[in-house]
């Protein structure tokens, strides 16, 4: 390679490491931020600050959805498998929302512990099957959508 | 072959499970991506070559006045 | 300017191989998008909780794999422009910001018409997948607007080559973002060669079609569009002259 070539070369390569260097600082340093929820845990360990607003990420604790029949309220808990918050929200669930699912919900907890939500959002994990395939693994009783998604990290 | 299609009617098909409006905008849109970045080129290159084409013949034209000026 | 031009003949030679290699990628790429679609939207089953949304997701993860190639594509381009002074990187860099500012917007609108039935919610400024392929879309655009702005000069490919560096940078974070951070979007689906799993077969196979289908694509209108660029840019050349007066 001509020396002016490797020049540049060297240049354009140098500007790559040094903006990859800085990007990847920043992100370390914004990792908090940039979580869109906290999970039941860290909400136990008192990560939150009182009366702030936030979101909480974890599954539906299978028995635990309770809703009133003539009314969109319904109660649950959700969980890590490590901590448990149970969840009050009034509203319409997405779809997916089922015993057992991931779920991001937003609001702020109040005086009894619990969280109140303003809104659901329902997560899915990165397991795709078809029914007959979901119904032939509940057969072999070896479910495989019980485990916690990203987020317990 | 046959039997493995999910449907066993056509407004079984349109409806997609309930979620007929959606699924049938993404394969809208995938249909709307993909002719567009298709035809598009193509006809821009018959633009291309219409107008070179057309160019070519203005230049022959007064190719003869200016041909001594011509490196 | 001129001998400059002459010196490099790869752009003639790009045309001409490339005019040999279109009627097979077109081919291949019609037959591939006929089977990924007649088995996406026939054959492919429901999913057990997402019933046939999993149909949504077969182009939308097609599309957004196949985003992720542009800007390192465009780095390499943007390199070879600059170091080796090769108009027809340029050429490809330019067309690739277009398509790929495309296939960003067609990755973002397939995800939110999934995200509005599945998740109950079309956009959130929160997850960090979403946003980093925002910003993706929104760099193209800027590239896009750079060049208009600063025409087909050195300065444009060098501004574009610099935004690239950025690009690729996003693309690792679009990448790992639903490792890293917690996120709405789920992470990547591990290919399953058992037909009795999850993830088995009968989405792979359908998902594997339409991305080989969707790359075709990719490769046939970059070309295209290339060649269009070819035609511009050396309409004075002689054998541009000779391929316009024999059409």
């Amino acid at each position: 390679m001509k020396p002016h070539r490797r020049k540049k070369l060297g240049i354009i390569l140098f500007i790559a490491a040094g903006l990859s260097v800085a990007v990847g600082f920043t992100a370390y340093a914004l990792k908090q931020n940039i979580n869109m929820f906290y999970t039941p845990t860290q909400v136990a360990e008192g990560e939150v600050g009182a009366g702030q607003h936030f979101r909480i990420g974890g599954m539906v604790k299978t028995g635990t959805v309770l809703g009133a029949p003539d009314s969109l309220k319904v109660n649950f808990v959700t969980t890590d498998f490590v901590s448990d918050v149970p969840i009050q929200y009034e509203g319409i669930l997405p779809d997916l929302f089922r015993e057992g699912q991931g779920i991001v919900a937003e609001g702020e907890m109040d005086a009894a512990g619990v969280f109140q939500a303003s809104r659901v959002l329902a997560k899915h994990d990165e397991n795709f099957m078809s029914p007959e395939v979901k119904a032939a693994l509940d057969a072999a009783g070896a479910s495989a959508d019980n485990h916690m998604p990203a987020g317990t990290n | 072959m046959l039997d493995a299609i999910q449907f066993s009617s056509f407004a079984e098909f349109v409806d997609m499970g309930g979620y007929g409006f959606n699924v049938w905008s993404v394969y809208a849109l995938f249909a709307i991506f993909v002719a567009v970045n298709l035809i598009l080129p193509l006809r821009k290159k018959q633009k291309i070559i219409r107008q070179l084409k057309r160019r070519m013949t203005l230049d022959a034209e007064i190719q003869s006045e200016d041909d001594s000026n011509g490196d | 300017m001129w001998v400059w031009f002459s010196k490099l003949g790869s752009p003639k030679w790009f045309y001409e191989l490339s005019g040999k290699w279109l009627p097979w990628l077109i081919a291949a790429m019609v037959i591939f998008m006929a089977i990924g679609l007649v088995w996406g939207l026939l054959f492919l089953p429901p999913d057990y909780q997402q019933g046939f949304t999993s149909r949504i997701l077969i182009v939308h993860v097609a599309v957004a794999g196949t985003s992720l190639a542009f800007f390192p594509l465009m780095f390499v381009a943007g390199t070879i422009t600059l170091v080796w002074r090769m108009k027809l990187a340029d050429m490809v860099a330019k067309n690739a910001a277009i398509l790929g500012a495309w296939f960003s917007f067609v990755t973002l609108a397939t995800g939110s018409l999934w995200g509005s039935v599945m998740w109950g919610t079309w956009w959130e400024w929160t997850d960090s997948r979403l946003v980093s392929m925002l910003f993706q879309l929104f760099l193209l655009l800027g590239v896009i607007s750079l060049r208009s702005a600063l025409e087909d000069s050195d300065t444009a490919a060098k501004a574009c080559a610099l935004l690239s560096i950025v690009g690729c940078i996003n693309v690792v974070i679009i990448k790992y973002s639903v490792e890293w951070w917690n996120t709405l979007h789920q992470v990547s689906s591990p290919v399953n060669m058992d037909a009795s799993s999850p993830n088995g077969p009968e989405f792979w196979i359908a998902t594997l079609i339409m991305i080989v289908a969707v790359y075709l694509f990719l490769s046939v209108s970059l070309i295209l569009s290339t060649r269009n660029e070819i035609l511009e840019r050396e309409r004075k050349a002689q054998w541009v002259q000779d391929l316009v007066l024999k059409s």
